[in-house]
C-alpha cells in the first residue's frame, strides 16, 4: 500500500502507461524468442538442439532429454515451469558445459559490466567535451578536421578496431597482454591486483571506447548546433555572462538532453561492441562466453546470455526513465 | 523536395566522396568473377605463399588465393547489406506510413513494438535464430530486416503525420483524392530522403552484422566472408600474415563502412536544414 502511495504519480501518468507497455513488449519478444519459437519450429527440437554435437542420440537418451527439457508436458505447463525458474534466477542447465547457465553467466558478467560501464562513461565524457568544443568553433579548422576524423573513426567497426589494436599494441609492440583479464596463477592482491586488472583492461577498453566516441560526438555536435540558435543563448550573451559559462552551463546543459534519452539505445551498441572486443581479446566476459556457446552449439547458454543482455538493457532503461524528470524538468508526468 | 535533395547531395563533398568509395567497392563486388584472377574455392596453390605477381596478396593456410577470396567476400558483404537495407527500409516505410494513416489501436501496438525492438540486442537475436534454423544467408537477411525496421518506421510515421495536416494534402483530399492516391502521389515522394537515410544506415548495420556473425563462426566456414577471413587470419598471426591477410580484410571492411557513414552523415545534414553549413547565423 505504501509503495502504491509513493509511486501514485507514476501509476497515474500517461507517460508511464506507455513506458510500461514498452517494457512488457520487450519481455514478450524475449519470451517469444527464448521459449515459443524453438517449440513452434517444424521438426524435432531435441534433434535441432543436439545435431551439431559429437554425440549419438539413442532412443533412450532421446526420451531422457525430452523429460529433462519437460517437452512431454503441455505447452502451458512448460511455460509455467519456465517462468518460475526464471523468477528464481535459474536460466537453465547447459548440457554441454555440464554446469548451471546462471553460474557461468554470473562468473562472466562482472567483467562485461566493467567494460560496458567504464567505456560508456569514458566515451560519453569524451564525446560531450569534443562535441561541445567542435560545435562552438563551427566551420573552423578545428571543427572541420575533428569532424572528418570522427567520421572516419565512426566508419571503422569495433571488430576492425579491436583487431588492429591487438595486432599493433599487443603482438608487435608487446606493450599489453594478448588475452585474458588477469595474469594466470599470480594470486596478486591489493594494489598489484588492481594494476594487473587495469593492464589487461586498457586495450579492450580503449578499442570499445574509441569505437563509441564518434557516435556520441556527432549526437552532441548536432544537438549543440541546434541549441546555439536558441534565443536564451543570445540573452545570456547580452547579459555579459562569461563565454565558458554560456558554453557549458547554458548551451550544453540543454543540448545534452537527447543524449540522455538515447542512453537506452546506446547501451545496446556498447554491448554489441563488447561482444566482439571480448572475443578478440579473449576477455572472460559474456562476449567470450557467447563465442564459446556458438562454437559448442550450446543453446541453453545462448538463451541465458540473451536473457541477461535484455534484462541489462531494461534495467538501464528503467533508471533513465525514472531519473529523466531530474535531467529535464520540463517533462510532464500527469 | 526530391529533386532538391539530389541536387544538395551532389554539392555535398563528404557525401559524394562516400558515394564514390561505395560505387568503387560495388563495382569490384559485381565484377568479382571477372576481376578475380583465380577461383576462390581453388586450393591447388601453395600454402601461405607471400604476395607475388601471381598472387597479389599471397595465399592462405589451405592454399586459397587471398586476393580472389577478398573480392568474393566483398561481394557477400555488399549483397547481404543491400538486401537487408532494401527489405528493412521498405518494411519500415510501410509500417510507419500505415500507422500514421490508420491511427488507433494498430498505431499504438505497432509503435510500442518498434520501441521495444530498440531494447533488444540485434546481434543476440541473430545468434539465436542462427542456432534454431540452419544458419542460411536468406534466413538471416529476413530475420535482420524484421528487427531493424523500427527507426525508419518512426521517422516515416512522424513525417506522414505532419504531412497529413499540410494544406496541399488537405486540398487534394477536398478535391476527392483517394487515400492510396495521396499516399503514392504526395506522401511517398516526400519521404524519399528518409528512405535514402534509412537505407544507408541499414546497409551499414547489415554489413557490420554479416562480418561480425561470420567472425563469430555463425555462417558456413567454407563460404566467402570478410569475417571468416579475419577469424582465420587471427589464428596465423604468429606467422606475420598481418600485412597480406589480416589488414587488407580489415581495411576493406572499414572502407565499406566508412563510405556508408560518410553518405549517412551527408544525408542527415541535408535532411535537417538547421544543420546546414550555409545557414550559419
Amino acid at each position: 500500500m505504501l509503495t502504491l502511495f509513493v509511486f501514485r504519480k507514476y501509476i497515474l501518468s500517461k507517460r508511464w502507461v506507455k513506458i510500461v507497455t514498452v517494457y512488457l513488449m520487450t519481455v514478450f519478444i524475449l519470451l517469444f524468442l527464448n521459449f515459443l519459437l524453438p517449440r513452434l519450429l517444424p521438426g524435432d527440437v531435441i534433434i535441432a538442439m543436439y545435431s551439431g554435437q559429437e554425440m549419438l542420440i539413442t532412443d533412450e537418451l532421446y526420451n531422457e532429454l525430452i523429460i529433462l527439457h519437460g517437452l512431454d508436458k503441455p505447452l502451458i505447463e512448460q511455460f509455467y515451469i519456465y517462468i518460475t525458474q526464471l523468477a528464481h534466477g535459474d536460466l537453465g542447465y547447459s548440457y554441454i558445459s555440464h554446469a548451471s547457465t546462471t553460474g557461468l553467466i554470473m562468473e562472466a558478467l562482472p567483467w562485461t559490466l566493467l567494460l560496458v560501464f567504464s567505456s560508456f562513461i569514458l566515451s560519453s565524457i569524451a564525446g560531450i567535451i569534443l562535441g561541445v568544443e567542435s560545435s562552438w568553433r563551427r566551420g573552423g579548422r578545428f571543427d572541420r578536421s575533428l569532424l572528418m576524423f570522427m567520421l572516419l573513426i565512426d566508419g571503422i567497426p569495433s571488430l576492425a578496431l579491436g583487431i588492429m589494436f591487438l595486432t599493433v599494441f599487443s603482438l608487435y609492440c608487446g606493450w599489453f597482454p594478448t588475452a585474458g583479464a588477469l595474469t594466470p596463477y599470480s594470486d596478486a592482491t591489493g594494489i598489484s591486483y588492481v594494476i594487473d586488472v587495469l593492464w589487461h583492461l586498457i586495450l579492450p577498453l580503449g578499442a570499445i571506447t574509441l569505437s563509441q566516441i564518434p557516435g556520441d560526438y556527432l549526437l552532441i555536435r548536432n544537438s549543440m548546433l541546434l541549441t546555439i540558435r536558441e534565443p536564451f543563448v543570445l540573452t545570456a550573451r547580452a547579459k555579459g555572462i562569461k563565454e565558458r559559462r554560456i558554453k557549458y552551463l547554458h548551451t550544453a546543459r540543454n543540448a545534452i538532453l537527447p543524449f540522455f534519452t538515447r542512453i537506452g539505445i546506446r547501451i545496446v551498441y556498447v554491448i554489441t561492441g563488447v561482444l566482439f572486443i571480448e572475443t578478440i581479446f579473449a576477455y572472460p566476459g559474456l562476449g567470450l562466453l557467447t563465442y564459446e556457446a556458438i562454437s559448442n552449439r550450446d543453446l541453453p547458454l545462448m538463451q541465458g546470455i540473451f536473457t541477461i543482455s535484455v534484462l541489462l538493457v531494461l534495467v538501464v532503461n528503467i533508471i533513465v526513465d525514472i531519473s529523466y524528470k531530474k535531467i529535464d524538468p520540463r517533462i510532464e508526468y500527469a | 523536395m526530391h529533386n532538391r535533395f539530389l541536387r544538395r547531395f551532389k554539392q555535398n563533398r563528404i557525401g559524394m566522396s562516400g558515394l564514390f568509395i561505395f560505387l568503387f567497392l560495388l563495382i569490384l563486388a559485381i565484377f568479382a568473377p571477372v576481376i578475380a584472377p583465380y577461383d576462390p574455392w581453388d586450393y591447388s596453390f601453395g600454402y601461405l605463399l607471400p604476395p607475388s605477381i601471381d598472387h597479389l596478396l599471397g595465399t592462405n593456410d589451405i592454399g586459397y588465393d587471398l586476393f580472389s577470396e577478398l573480392l568474393w567476400s566483398l561481394r557477400t558483404s555488399i549483397f547481404f547489406g543491400i538486401s537487408v537495407g532494401a527489405i528493412a527500409s521498405i518494411i519500415g516505410l510501410l509500417i510507419g506510413v500505415s500507422a500514421a494513416i490508420s491511427g488507433g489501436l494498430y498505431d499504438i501496438i505497432v509503435m510500442r513494438i518498434a520501441d521495444a525492438l530498440l531494447a533488444i540486442p540485434t546481434i543476440m537475436v541473430l545468434i539465436l535464430i542462427a542456432a534454431y534454423f540452419k544458419p542460411s544467408t536468406i534466413v538471416l537477411i529476413i530475420a535482420l530486416s524484421l528487427i531493424i525496421w523500427q527507426t525508419i518506421a518512426r521517422g516515416a510515421r512522424a513525417q506522414t503525420l505532419s504531412l497529413k495536416s499540410k494544406l496541399h494534402i488537405k486540398a487534394a483530399r477536398n478535391m476527392g483524392a483517394s487515400t492510396p492516391y495521396i499516399i503514392f502521389k504526395h506522401i511517398l515522394p516526400e519521404l524519399f530522403p528518409l528512405f535514402a537515410m534509412g537505407f544507408v544506415t541499414k546497409v551499414r548495420i547489415a554489413v557490420f552484422m554479416e562480418a561480425g556473425l561470420s567472425f563469430l563462426g555463425i555462417f558456413d566456414p567454407t563460404s566467402k566472408s570478410l569475417g571468416i577471413m579475419m577469424n582465420y587470419a587471427m589464428r596465423y598471426l604468429y606467422l606475420d600474415v598481418w600485412y597480406n591477410w589480416l589488414f587488407p580484410t580489415v581495411i576493406s571492411l572499414s572502407m565499406l563502412i566508412i563510405s556508408l557513414a560518410l553518405m549517412s552523415y551527408a544525408i542527415e545534414e541535408i535532411f535537417d536544414p538547421r544543420l546546414r553549413r550555409d545557414n550559419i547565423a
